[in-house]
């Protein structure tokens, strides 16, 4: 039991410290006002609370307050209850002078605890004097409007404006453009009809979505309040270079304006009204865009401010199975319009385009989010690949260079992917040719080279008709000196076989006279005298030593033909006979004269 | 006295080679470390002592195909190898130097043999036709002594029939030599070195147009008159320009 109350206990006081922590104590008030004005002044608070202190309010008259006002609402969603309430503190204000006022944070005690709100700036301008005077000071108003029965309404009452944020600006640098259209308080505004919206040439817009119902706020427009009102919001991006006319905004207004009729005389109890329409045109708004400074090669059109992240979903993969690279790139500006960092893959990897995702909010603050790029690429082969770091580059309007964001390099490891065992299809070993990633020309030759004068050449110089001709002339030389040599040798033959028969004919002299005066006995003496004459000289035997025997053993020695020695012999033997019995011989003195001739030459020719 | 100056001359001679060799050896070493703009100059300097080799004209090409000078580069790959046909790095960069010429110029088919005998006579510079003549006309000579002093009649056919085949080379040879040579001298072929060039059908101003050739295009010079060429190109035409639009190689 007591624990059950303790957790009560612990519950309620959270819960408690719940509630008070959601205690919200809010001051209201409006920004602008005219001096003498009347406004109101509200505190809102969630709680009950009392004592509410107020913060110094001297430059205002209080006119009215404090009225208390009170609402809750239950609400059950899904079976959760949630109350609401809200209690407020109005107070009726009238400003006293110009100028700005800080209004201090009120004070208000809930619980016993004391809460304090939010302060507030109010300016103050210079009353206007149909402002001054309230609605009573419509009629005067009214006549000026009467002067101009067309319904067109004063360039200072009603009229359009585009604001920029800048208007020097770089190619490709954000521009927040505002359509605000200003309603002076006087003109009583029943709604729009046609809106011609510029058509932003040059320009790449977003849209920034703002509410369709247009809420009205006060603002000073040169020192009159206006009830002013945000139309559109764009985002602009030049795309040229120059000076870009943004076109004048367009839009008809459907203003009421109250007819008077003097010579009616209900006239002066009820108004008349009609609806008039106003067309307003905004200026137009020159933008100066100016070129990017002298851009680097890798850039590829981002302006703003950027940071990258890549990842890559895995680094160890089998080959044949999908990698993913994300470049994620964050920041402000013309994000939309980045086009994809190029990667460099290894050129074995098969690659497909990459996927972008847009995740870009437009606001007041330009265009901002992230960009996400995702390359999905599938290495074919194992191996260790690199994929060098990405570099991103783009242009800094507010400290106008380039910056560049790089990741890191990917190291990817690729193993060899299994092999479909089971599959049916016959495994076909593909062969590959040689992929040419690249032409260029070949590298220089390194060697040393061999110099000569220009245009000089071996032919036709001196040398080369000299080596024709010494050539032709060392032929000549050796064909004559050949010939020469090969007669020479010729003639050796002539003149031994000459000189033969010489000495032949010499030795014979003597028998030669016999033949002549036929003295046959003589005759035949002579030859066998010279034939053994010539023999003991030929073959240097003395002429006592010779014998038959010996004399043809020694010629065949001297490789004599054996026919040649068998006829010296029968010389020989005819010239014996011819002597001692000249009746047994037959032959006659000529033919033994002429065989001996014969035979010594012969020899001659023979023995050397 | 005589030879006194000639001993000078050589030295002078092989001074001067010396130099050349130092400054090629220097181009190189720009070009190696991506100095394309300083090793042309260098290259240039080497060619304006007189003296050339193809590696000069190679490396040079190379040099103006690196700073994007592909007319350059294309003269000076072609002068390479007037000076070296059968080089085959010579070759394959001046396809690749050619790849970047705008007009392309069907060539005329003309017959195989004439085409044969063209590509024949272009393989060998003409110091290697002279060579050839030379040797083969020895070789000649030699065969002729065999012929005449040999004893058996198959010596004698065989020394015949290669003497007459080695007489014949001897003479193709040595009027190769000269055409090659008379290539060398006359510098018959050109490059076209202005971006555009008009071409005439006359040597004057008032000629009508007949077309318009680019940068980088082989020419032959086929005539000349006053400070006007008569051109050919490779696929037959003809027209006349101004000689300052082109470039002998």
């Amino acid at each position: 039991m007591i624990i059950k109350l303790k957790a009560l206990i612990v519950l309620m006081f959270v819960g408690f410290l719940a509630m008070a922590d959601n205690v919200q104590f809010t001051m209201e008030g409006p920004d602008v006002i005219a001096a003498g004005e009347q406004f109101r002044l509200s505190f809102t608070l969630t709680e009950n609370g009392s004592d509410l202190q107020l913060p110094d309010l001297s430059n205002f008259d209080v006119l009215m307050g404090p009225s208390t006002s009170q609402s809750s609402s239950i609400q059950i969603i899904n079976g959760k209850t949630t109350q609401t309430s809200s209690f407020s503190y109005i107070f009726i204000l009238r400003a006293k002078k110009e100028g700005k006022f800080t209004i201090r944070p009120a004070s208000i005690k809930i619980n016993g605890k004391t809460y304090e709100s939010n302060s507030l700036n109010i300016q103050v301008v210079k009353g206007q004097p149909q402002m001054a005077a309230g609605q009573s000071a419509q009629p005067g108003n009214q006549q000026q409007q009467d002067e101009t029965p067309t319904g067109i309404i004063s360039k200072d009452n009603l009229f359009v404006h585009i604001a920029v944020d800048k208007t020097n600006v770089f190619k490709g640098e954000q521009i927040l453009a505002t359509v605000k259209l200003y309603i002076s308080q006087n003109v009583p505004l029943n709604g729009f009809d046609e809106v011609k919206l510029p058509s932003y040439e040059g320009f790449w817009t977003k849209e920034i979505n703002i509410p369709t119902q247009v809420s009205f706020t006060r603002e000073v427009y040169n020192g009159k309040i206006y009830q002013v009102g945000t139309l559109k919001k764009t985002i602009l991006f030049p795309q040229q270079i120059g000076a870009i006319r943004i076109d004048p905004f367009e839009i008809t207004c459907l203003v009421r304006q109250r007819v008077r009729k003097q010579q009616g005389f209900f006239d002066d109890f009820f108004d008349n009204y009609r609806v008039v329409k106003a067309k307003v045109v905004s200026d137009p708004v020159i933008i100066n865009v100016k070129n990017l400074p002298n851009q680097p090669a890798n850039y590829s059109g981002a302006v703003g401010n950027f940071s990258l992240l890549g990842t890559i979903d895995k680094s160890n993969v089998k080959s044949n199975e999908a990698v993913t690279l994300k470049l994620n790139i964050s920041g402000s500006g013309n994000l939309t319009l980045i086009n994809p960092p190029k990667i460099e893959l290894p050129t074995d990897f098969e690659s497909y385009e990459p996927k972008t995702t847009d995740k870009t909010i437009a606001s007041n603050n330009g265009l901002s989010g992230s960009v996400a790029f995702e390359y999905l690429f599938i290495p074919r082969f194992a191996g260790n690949f690199t994929i060098p770091a990405v570099q991103f580059v783009f242009f800094n309007p507010s400290s106008h260079q380039f910056e560049t964001r790089s990741t890191e390099p990917f190291n990817i490891r690729v193993e060899k992917g299994k092999d479909d065992g089971g599959s049916a299809v016959v495994n076909s070993y593909s062969k590959e040719d040689v992929r040419m990633i690249g032409k260029d020309i070949r590298f220089i030759k390194q060697n040393k080279a061999k110099f000569k004068p220009s245009g000089s050449s071996f032919y036709g110089t001196f040398e080369f008709y000299m080596i024709y001709i010494l050539s032709l002339i060392g032929f000549a030389v050796f064909y004559i000196l050949n010939r020469k040599k090969i007669k020479e040798s010729a003639n050796i033959a002539l003149i031994r076989n000459k000189r033969a028969n010489k000495v032949a004919l010499k030795r014979l002299k003597e028998a030669s006279v016999f033949l002549k005066s036929n003295q046959a006995e003589k005759f035949y003496e002579a030859v066998i005298k010279a034939l053994w004459g010539y023999l003991s000289d030929k073959l240097s035997i003395p002429v006592a030593d010779l014998s038959r025997q010996k004399t043809s053993s020694s010629l065949l020695e001297k490789e004599i033909e054996p026919e040649v020695v068998t006829e010296l012999m029968k010389i020989i033997d005819d010239c014996e006979f011819a002597r001692y019995a000249p009746a047994a011989f037959s032959g006659t003195m000529k033919e033994v004269y002429d065989g001996a001739a014969r035979v010594m030459g012969i020899f001659e020719k023979q023995i050397k | 006295m005589k030879q006194l100056f000639n001993t000078i001359l050589a030295i002078l001679l092989t001074a001067t080679a010396f130099a050349q060799a130092d400054l090629l050896q220097k181009a190189n070493e720009l070009y190696t470390r991506d100095q394309f703009k300083q090793s042309i100059d260098v290259y240039n300097q080497i060619l304006m002592t007189n003296m050339e080799s193809p590696e000069v004209y190679y490396n040079l090409g190379n040099a103006y195909y690196k700073t994007k000078q592909y007319t350059l580069s294309i003269l000076n790959y072609e002068r390479a190898k007037l000076l070296s046909p059968d080089d085959e790095d010579i070759s394959f960069n001046l396809q690749v130097a050619n790849q970047h010429v705008v007009d392309s110029i069907q060539e005329l088919p003309g017959i195989f043999i004439v085409r044969w005998w063209n590509s024949l006579v272009n393989s060998q510079t003409t110091d290697t036709w002279a060579i050839c003549s030379i040797g083969s006309f020895i070789v000649f000579l030699v065969m002729l002594g065999f012929y005449f002093f040999a004893k058996t009649s198959d010596v004698k056919r065989i020394t015949f029939w290669s003497g007459c085949l080695l007489i014949m080379v001897t003479i193709s040879s040595w009027s190769f030599a000269a055409k090659q040579k008379s290539r060398l001298v006359n510098h018959d072929y050109a490059i076209v070195m202005q971006p555009t060039v008009t071409i005439k059908s006359s040597p004057s101003e008032k000629g009508t147009n007949l077309f318009v050739i680019h940068e980088g295009l082989k020419v032959r010079i086929t005539d000349k008159l006053g400070n006007w060429l008569e051109i050919r190109l490779a696929d037959g035409n003809k027209g006349w320009l101004p000689t300052d639009s082109i470039e002998r190689i």
